[in-house]
């Protein structure tokens, strides 16, 4: 049994007293130089990268932090990775004895699970900045998805402890004082199925802190380090202003949500948890202490990982749109109790960290709506539904990969229904083109279509999902990953449940097998891989959807006749 | 030699420029946009601005449009119906899965321009190798061409899965609507774009349909009326992609026109950078709405294969020109956070800025400016007189909520809007690989020349080059847009001596497509490019070979397989900075075809003797942080070098000169602006 004491994580404010050496125009334009500066590391990095994970489904972080590792600016690539970078430099800087052990020219690398909050897979480079005079001015981070690092399989779904998901770098130099540290280059080439991309893409990742370092630098040498510090502290007050006027409006008072995960890789049992979103005055607080012990299966999800799906959803809801920085952050504090699925110790297996933060948002949302449901949207299809396909081509024996994330439905919200794209974890990412796809792998695709009565109905509707067809024309190793199959999406204030998500194979002798988590499951030639992916949750009473809007969903083929029989009669003759 | 007219329509002001070849002389006007009938203001312009005896004698009208880009903005086009492969009629909703606003959490992606009910499947299926996997099944068109009827279709877009490939089933299609009796346009995805991506080529493809009807109707229309003032010459628009096209071609590929509008800008940029040999130049755009950006490399704009508008890809060659909502229209404010801000919200050409005394109350970039006295006496174009009394008490407020004077937050205003006009710069020269301080600036627009000094403090630029007509610089770059032609195939191949063959042969036919567009009246140049990548990899960098084409005879590729090779990697060394031990492939043959116009010169008219001027204003000078007493001088007036502060004014445009930059005319009109080190 768990009885570990709960501990609550908030943003201590090192906060510097507030010179006179700014104003908020001086402030306005530093916002900019900093954001700017962020966004040209992450054109150097997808300048520079080896891998289509970095340069086209943007799996990775690139911020600024200042020297007291608070956050000046993030550019826009995956929103999970929001606002966790913190804790691998500070876990980084503390394995290395300290910053004043730091010296200009060095550069880090770290990837231990529960300090980056993701998978091995995701390893972060560091850059220390210094002044001239050798004075520690900030840090550099870009965090990337590493093709292969080693673990059991490319992709897993099924690891037992957090040694079969990877090699580990545990915040170790692989620059000192600007010269190469060729035992750590050697270890990397020997621990890894995919060295030479991985090696292009540590280059990236190195190429573009220096860009950004550049960049701090030239702001601070521009203003001055008086005027820039100042300033700063101007932004994070500005920002947090804005999040906590959000709140303000909020009505105060604890809030509980529940969710589900439908297993943890391993076990078949769902793993149901809960959180609470506590709102006083100003202050938000999102308690996760009664989660689940922490999983025999990989879906435990770090600390980082809890508190940067805490920030996301917060910041999406009352951060207006704004490039993310330190003072969005300072009024969400998070509570959890070490040992549970949301802040797991070590060796407890995390490969997909991912999942249960990507249901937490969804959770955070649902707790939000029972004080003001106006504020949020229905739940989405709320998964990533993600493939990964890999075999050796049958005319020459090469060997191919690939592996995407797929749309799902989104949640209606008082004022319009969903659409379908990405979870808002994975905005930016975009999917292939079929015609890409067919060119490259050695499959057909058979169908891409917006699946009829998957959309939760409403007054607002969510937005369907699809289904998509894959006929392998070679024998492949899939590894899904499908959350939220056996639990619908819900809807709000009265709006309806959506389809759920599925992933199955058809095999050529009519069996058909259903694959929501696997790892290295084979599909013969001729199976077909089908995904079914989640409907948006409707909002408000679907007896206050429009006649029009009724008639239209049936003319466009959105619902059939049945459906709106059963979830709309009112605006049928 | 050839007299020429060209005409841009901003979202502002609709500029005129007329070049007179007998006799050098250039002609500049602005007049205020029409946005409910833009040929209204265009033939306004020539007809009150261009002499008769001009226009008879013009040989070319060169035009610059949003037309094309309003139809799509405001969904004022076709009744669109879309025929695709069974299974994929959502193709067009789905997209790519992205969101436009990553961080909002309520993005919703645009309707499509067809909705769902009037995309309809058909059966058949192409492999991506062109193979027929299922042969085309047409019985279901004649109940799908009848409820296309029903639904009042009166253009209808085809787009097959891998029809790039292989189009003959999109030609079937098109052979068995006509059969049937519709009478409306019809456009075929693999006429349209020959790549692959079928969201981005359905989208394109559809576009086309939409759009079509209302540009041809535009199109004619404005042909006829300038026709009625005298015009006896060719019409050209100006493309996407660069250099232009003619009225009739843009009436058949209107598609090609949608980005029409800042290309005239990047044209005119690239043709003063050949001719000074400049070899790096960055455009700072600013006009009233927005600041548009373009590197131009070699005397060569940056051109992508791809363009976007309004979240909807095109699929057309697109000069990397990139826009911000910046402008001297843009709204400063003081946000609920306490901090202030500038834009993207503008005044546009109606209230416009308070200074205007159109009943603008809303300070704006402009405001701020009149206010610090950058821009002179205040005469501006279209006859505009500022009133800075209005503009200091816009400012009011904005100021009142920061707890500065109204001249601290004009000064703001104009650092912030800075700021973010040099972001942009900079992020548009750092993705190439680019430092924006080896780069000379151009300003040009409206406010351009007012925002030239401040952008290259703060990009550390050294160099300033102000164009002749400055404030109409992209109708001027209009007149000297080539007609150009393009067209291109995904054909993914290994690079080996058997794919040369395959090369040559695709580029035949896509010079063959061309022609067929009824472009082979002029002698054009010829170009071969191949999209090329490393196996393995996504993305491509286009490379140039040689290819010779023999009127009469067939063309040949020149190169051979190592040559190809080389070229590919030294393009990849450039862009990325390495190289890598995968072998090249091919993944596009690009034609190119280009009629050069005959070329033209800006000759200044000969200046009135009129004595050096010693007028003075006081105004703002953010090199020495306070107000100064600033020269001020006409453009035409200046004979030789000028150190700053000064204002120069212009019919369109005013320059603010600060101090520690330093003017000097260049015998071809331009004036070169260089900083001055500072002495202390």
């Amino acid at each position: 049994m768990l009885n570990t004491d709960p501990v609550i994580h908030r943003i201590d404010r090192r906060e510097r007293p507030h010179g006179a050496h700014t104003d908020p125009i001086t402030a306005e334009v530093i916002r900019h130089a900093l954001n700017s500066a962020a966004n040209q590391m992450k054109r150097a990095l997808i300048r520079t990268a080896f891998s289509p994970i970095i340069y086209e489904v943007l799996d990775f972080a690139v911020a600024i932090y200042d020297r007291d590792i608070r956050l000046l600016a993030q550019a826009p690539s995956l929103p999970l990775f929001m606002g966790t970078l913190n804790f691998c430099v500070e876990a980084a800087v503390v394995n290395i004895g300290g910053s004043e052990e730091l010296k200009p020219g060095d550069v880090l690398m770290y990837n231990w699970p529960y300090g980056t909050g993701s998978h091995a897979q995701d390893l972060a480079v560091i850059m220390p900045v210094f002044l001239a005079d050798r004075t520690l001015v900030g840090y550099t981070v870009i965090k990337g998805h590493w093709l292969d690092i080693g673990a059991k399989d490319p992709y897993c779904t099924d690891t037992v402890d957090v040694f079969q998901e990877g090699t580990k770098y545990p915040g170790v130099r692989i620059y000192r004082e600007g010269k190469l540290n060729d035992d750590i280059h050697r270890m990397i080439i020997a621990n890894s199925r995919m060295p030479k991309a991985v090696l292009g893409d540590l280059d990236a990742q190195i190429t573009g802190c220096r860009v950004g370092a550049q960049g701090l630098l030239a702001v601070i040498g521009r203003f001055g380090l008086q005027a820039y510090e100042d300033a700063v502290e101007l932004i994070f007050d500005h920002g947090e202003r804005v999040v906590r006027g959000y709140f303000e409006k909020i009505p105060d008072g604890r809030y509980l949500a529940r969710g589900e995960m439908d297993n943890n890789g391993v076990d078949v049992e769902p793993v149901p948890f809960e959180i609470a979103i506590e709102v006083a005055g100003s202050e938000v607080r999102i308690d996760f202490s009664y989660s689940p012990p922490e999983q025999g299966g990989p879906v435990n999800c770090p600390l980082p990982s809890t508190i940067a799906a805490s920030r996301v959803a917060i910041t999406m809801l009352a951060g207006f749109g704004e490039p993310p920085h330190e003072g969005l952050f300072r009024p969400i504090s998070v509570v959890t109790r070490p040992g549970t699925m949301f802040h797991p110790q070590p060796p407890a297996p995390c490969f997909l960290y991912g999942w249960p933060a990507l249901q937490a948002i969804e959770v955070i949302y649902r707790a939000i709506a029972a004080a003001v449901p106006e504020a949020v949207p229905a739940s989405s299809g709320g998964c990533i539904c993600s493939v990964v396909w890999w075999g050796r081509r049958a005319a020459t024996g090469e060997p191919w990969a690939d592996g995407a994330p797929h749309p799902t439905g989104q949640g209606a919200w008082n004022g319009g229904d969903g659409g379908t794209m990405l979870h808002i974890a994975e905005s930016a990412t975009r999917f292939t083109p079929i015609e890409v796809w067919e060119a490259r792998n050695p499959w057909m695709i058979e169908k891409l279509a917006l699946a009829q009565d998957s959309a939760g109905p409403g007054e607002y509707r969510g937005g369907p999902g699809i289904d998509l067809q894959f006929r392998m024309l070679e024998p492949t190793n899939i590894t899904t990953v499908c959350e939220r199959t056996r639990n619908r999406p819900w809807g709000l204030a009265g709006g309806g449940e959506a389809r759920a998500n599925g992933a199955r194979v058809r095999l050529p002798d009519g069996r058909v097998v259903e694959v929501p988590k696997t790892t290295r499951f084979v599909v013969p030639k001729d199976g077909v891989l089908e995904l079914t992916t989640g409907g948006g949750g409707g909002y408000g009473p679907p007896s206050r959807r429009s006649r029009e809007a009724v008639e239209r969903d049936l003319r466009e083929g959105y619902i059939s006749r049945e459906f709106a029989r059963r979830h709309y009669p009112h605006a049928l003759d | 030699m050839a007299t020429r007219i060209g005409v841009d329509i901003g979202g502002t002001f609709t500029d005129l420029v007329y070049h007179d070849e007998a006799t050098g002389a250039t002609v500049e006007a602005k007049v205020p946009t029409v946005p409910q009938a833009p040929d209204d203001g265009v033939i306004a312009a020539v007809r009150d601005h261009v002499p008769r005896a001009i226009i008879e004698s013009a040989e070319f009208f060169l035009h610059g449009t949003t037309v094309g880009l309003n139809a799509l903005l405001e969904r004022r086009g076709a009744t669109v119906g879309l025929l695709t492969t069974r299974g994929f009629r959502d193709v067009l909703e789905i997209r790519r899965g992205d969101r436009a606003a990553m961080y909002n959490l309520f993005w919703k992606q645009p309707e499509p321009l067809v909705p769902r009910r009037r995309r309809r499947e058909v059966e058949e299926r192409m492999l991506f190798d062109g193979r027929v996997l299922r042969p085309l099944d047409g019985s279901a068109l004649p109940e799908i061409a009848r409820d296309f009827a029903t639904e009042g279709v009166d253009s209808i877009a085809v787009c097959l899965i891998n029809g790039y490939a292989n189009p003959a089933h999109e030609l079937e299609i098109e052979r068995l609507l006509r059969q049937l009796g519709f009478q409306g346009t019809i456009s075929l995805s693999h006429r349209i774009s020959g790549e692959y991506r079928e969201y981005e080529r359905t989208c394109t493809t559809v576009i086309d349909a939409f759009v079509r009807a209302r540009m041809a109707y535009y199109l004619r229309r404005l042909d006829e009326r300038l026709r009625e003032l005298g015009f006896r010459g060719t019409s050209l628009i100006a493309r996407s992609g660069g250099g232009s096209m003619s009225f009739a071609e843009a009436e058949q590929r209107p598609f090609e026109t949608i980005m029409s509008g800042p290309v005239g800008g990047a044209e005119g940029a690239s043709e003063l950078a050949r001719f000074l040999e400049l070899p790096a130049l960055i455009t700072a755009d600013v006009g009233g709405t927005s600041f548009d950006t373009a590197l131009i490399l070699d005397g060569q704009p940056q051109v992508l294969y791809e363009g976007q508008v309004d979240h909807m890809p095109v699929q057309s060659p697109w000069v990397d020109v990139r826009s911000i909502g910046a402008g001297g229209g843009s709204i400063a404010y003081v946000d609920g956070g306490g901090l202030m801000r500038v834009g993207p919200r503008s005044a546009g050409a109606v209230p416009g800025p308070a200074a205007y005394g159109k009943g603008g109350t809303e300070p704006t970039l402009t405001d701020a400016a009149a206010a610090l006295g950058m821009l002179g006496a205040g005469q501006l174009a279209s006859g505009i007189v500022l009133d800075v009394e209005r503009a200091t008490q816009a400012l009011q407020p904005v100021a009142a909520a920061i707890g500065h004077e109204v001249e601290a937050a004009a000064v703001g205003v104009l650092h912030i809007a800075t700021a973010a006009m040099a972001n942009a710069i900079r992020e548009v020269s750092v993705e190439q690989g680019l430092d924006p301080r080896e780069f000379a600036l151009l300003p040009f627009g409206g406010a351009g020349p007012m925002m030239a000094c401040l952008l290259a403090q703060e990009l550390g630029m050294r160099r300033i080059i102000v164009p002749c007509l400055a404030g109409n610089f992209s109708a001027w770059g209009l007149l000297g847009a080539d007609m150009v032609h393009a067209a291109a195939r995904t054909t993914l191949l290994p690079l080996s001596q058997a794919s040369l063959a395959v090369v040559e042969r695709t580029a035949q036919q896509l010079f063959e497509n061309i022609a067929a567009r009824g472009a082979g009246a002029h002698a054009a140049e010829n170009t071969v490019r191949l999209d090329m990548r490393y196996r393995g990899q996504e993305h491509w960098i286009s490379v140039p070979v040689s290819f010779s084409s023999v009127s009469g005879c067939a063309s040949r590729l020149e190169d051979s397989v190592t040559a190809i090779a080389a070229a590919f990697e030294n393009e990849y060394r450039r862009t990325f900075g390495g190289k890598l031990d995968e072998p090249a492939e091919i993944v596009a043959v690009r034609a190119g075809a280009r009629v050069r116009l005959p070329q033209r010169r800006y000759r200044a008219a000969a200046r009135p003797p009129s004595a050096r001027s010693s007028q003075s204003c006081s105004a703002y000078s953010f090199h020495l942080r306070r107000r100064v007493p600033f020269k001020l001088i006409a453009r035409e007036a200046i004979s030789g070098p000028l150190a700053g502060p000064a204002i120069v004014t212009e019919s369109t445009t005013t320059l603010y000169l600060d101090a520690s930059w330093r003017l000097e005319p260049l015998a071809t009109g331009e004036l070169s602006i260089q900083r001055v080190e500072d002495a202390c």
